[in-house]
């Protein structure tokens, strides 16, 4: 196994910021840790890099604990959220800083950094500073410098979180061809999930600290394990219905149709969102969310309805699912 | 159009600064003293060559680049050492940076007052030290050859945490990223001194020596307070010459004389001090690629 997190926890000032974290990550898989910010993503991550020691549980890189290791040799590629580039130094300096420290000739630092820069086509900028260019530039001296390492896992710490919504997406295949596809291991830690599902092999979904599930996109989206992750995957968000005998219905927009039979309900806001639209109904049951391409007018009170095995069911003791 | 927003500013500038400098220069060319009836009386340059060879001004040039280069210099690595202790995270770090800001907050006629008992033979503590570790009457203050020294040691108990805080602040603007970033990549403690926080320190050291210069290069209260330019006037400072000939000789047009000759070498001092400093921490960070 590449990466092993075991029963890993962490515990300040008598608050537990993670506990219970047991992780495996394949070799060459991406597994996104994804979550609301102050679930402990970014916490596991530093545990991980080495910049903050666990409480309990161990961490283990390729069958050898990490314990004592520093953080230089466990030799890990980390793309900070700020990108933590050097700002009194050129992209060119701050690339080399790394690798003079570590003992490389000039010579040989020359010849990485050309590579590097070529690969990222980023030449242009080697003479300029940080401030000097644009964010999505600076996240690519951040990962050139994280290529630089070249580092046994890639650890990136939301690493788009700092770019506006269409850079995101145009850095996205840049990213997956440079360092997710490769044959080392990645954790990407976001709080978006749609960059998650889009990115990574796994996702990890963490909550308050706790491991909330562990599975591909698919299994995240169609089998939620608990009212958290059910409410956190998928955009529109899913129905969750009322509680009843203490068990709690939940059911996604898309698996929502008019049907004659179904509830009465009434429409009272729609969203469009290009290809359909979004229908907000009143009903008995509370607002119910739908997508749909039909074209309903406000006001219209049509009756909807949804398969008995397209529902999602949660304890609302534990949160957890049943069956 | 934007320039007349400037105007206000400007003429305040010029008010408080303009103003006594043309003063000064204009007075440095008059003798006005009491042999004149104190009224200005064009001399033909005659201060000017008064001053150039006058041995006392030299000797307090001297003497205040003296006490300049050695209070500032060890104020500059003092403060230093106690900014890097400061910005760590420690439980109830507030009181400590309370305390030391404590000094600098003290009027400096009476820590000036202070710090001359401190130094007194025979009651003071520092006497006592002295004498129990074998040096008996060393009458720091009352000795022609280490008055100085009393007074830099009292300057540098005064400013440290002045110069602390600014660099303290500047401390604070680096993110803690970096330190991380560079760790991850191997750099040592050392190293991320001088990688990181030398340069990213750079405008904050410089602030606080021009700052400094500047100021202990005008001394005047605390020497007036502590030793009053003595014993033989060997740590008689600039300020305190220029006051003499104006307060107690009556001769303003020399008093001038000083005062804009010593205002023309600060300048001068302050600028190599900027250069010398910029060149330095460049070079902690210059090297080839």
């Amino acid at each position: 196994m590449t990466l092993t997190l075991e029963n890993l926890g962490l515990c300040v000032q008598r608050n537990w910021i993670i506990r219970n974290i047991n992780i495996e990550v394949q070799p060459g898989e991406c597994l996104a840790l994804l979550g609301p910010s102050g679930c402990g993503k970014s916490t596991t991550l530093r545990l991980i890099a080495g910049l903050d020691k666990p409480s309990e549980g161990s961490i283990s890189l390729f069958n050898k604990d990490l314990k004592g290791i520093s953080p230089v040799n466990r030799k890990i590629g980390m793309v900070f959220q700020s990108y933590a580039l050097f700002p009194h130094l050129t992209v060119v300096e701050n690339l080399a800083l790394g690798l003079k420290v570590r003992g490389y000739s000039i010579a040989e630092q020359k010849r990485r950094i050309s590579y590097v820069l070529e690969l990222l086509q980023i030449a242009t900028l080697r003479n300029r500073k940080p401030q000097e260019i644009s964010g999505g530039q600076r996240q690519r001296i951040a990962l050139a410098r994280a290529l630089l390492r070249d580092p046994l896992i890639y650890l990136l710490d939301e690493p788009m979180s700092n770019l506006d919504a269409q850079l995101r997406e145009d850095l996205r295949p840049e990213l997956r061809k440079l360092i997710i596809s490769g044959d080392k291991p990645v954790i990407y830690v976001t709080h978006d999930q749609q960059e998650a599902m889009a990115i990574s092999n796994r996702i990890a979904v963490l909550n308050n600290g706790n491991l909330e599930q562990i599975g591909t996109p698919q299994e995240l989206y169609l089998k939620p394990q608990s009212i958290f992750v059910a409410n956190f995957i998928g955009r529109p968000q899913i129905n969750m219905f009322e509680p009843l005998d203490s068990i709690r219905i939940a059911v996604r927009p898309e698996d929502i149709y008019l049907d004659p039979d179904g509830i009465q309900c009434k429409l009272i806001y729609k969203e469009w969102l290009g290809q359909n639209q979004l229908l907000f109904f009143d009903t008995p049951k509370g607002t119910i969310r739908m997508i749909g391409d039909t074209a309903l007018d406000i006001p219209s009170e049509p009756r909807i309805t949804w398969k008995k095995q397209k529902e999602h069911h949660f304890s609302t003791k534990s949160g957890k699912r049943i069956s | 159009m934007n320039y007349l927003l400037l105007i206000p500013a400007t003429l305040l500038l010029l008010l408080v600064f303009g103003f006594p400098l043309i003063r000064y220069f204009w007075l440095s060319l008059h003798a006005s003293s009491v042999l004149t009836g104190l009224e200005p009386i064009y001399n033909n340059g005659a201060n000017w060559i008064r001053l150039i060879s006058d041995g006392r001004f030299w000797q307090d040039l001297y003497q205040t680049s003296r006490f300049a280069v050695f209070s500032v210099g060890i104020e500059m690595i003092l403060a230093l050492v106690i900014a890097l202790l400061l910005n760590n995270e420690w439980k109830s770090k507030q009181i400590y940076r309370s305390i030391t800001l404590l000094p600098w907050a003290l009027p400096t006629t009476i820590m000036a007052l202070s710090w001359r008992w401190i130094f007194n033979t025979p009651y003071g503590p520092i006497d006592q030290i002295l004498n129990l570790i074998g040096f008996n009457n060393l009458n720091i203050l009352s000795n022609p050859s280490l008055a100085w020294v009393g007074t830099v040691i009292a300057d540098v108990w005064k400013t440290t945490p002045f110069i602390a805080l600014i660099l303290l602040a500047g401390l604070q603007t680096i993110p803690v990223d970096l330190y991380e970033a560079f760790r991850l990549e191997g750099g040592s403690p050392k190293q991320s001194f001088l990688y990181i926080t030398l340069p990213l320190l750079k405008p904050y050291l410089l602030l606080g020596l021009i700052f400094r210069l500047a100021q202990a290069f005008g001394v005047f209260d605390l020497i007036q307070v502590m030793t009053g330019g003595g014993p033989a006037s060997s740590t008689e400072s600039l300020a305190i010459y220029s006051y003499l000939n104006a307060m107690r000789f009556l001769d303003f047009g020399y008093s001038s004389t000083i005062m804009l000759a010593s205002f023309m070498i600060l300048i001068f001092v302050c600028l190599s001090a900027y250069i010398v400093t910029i060149t330095i921490t460049n070079n902690f960070r210059r090297y080839k690629l």
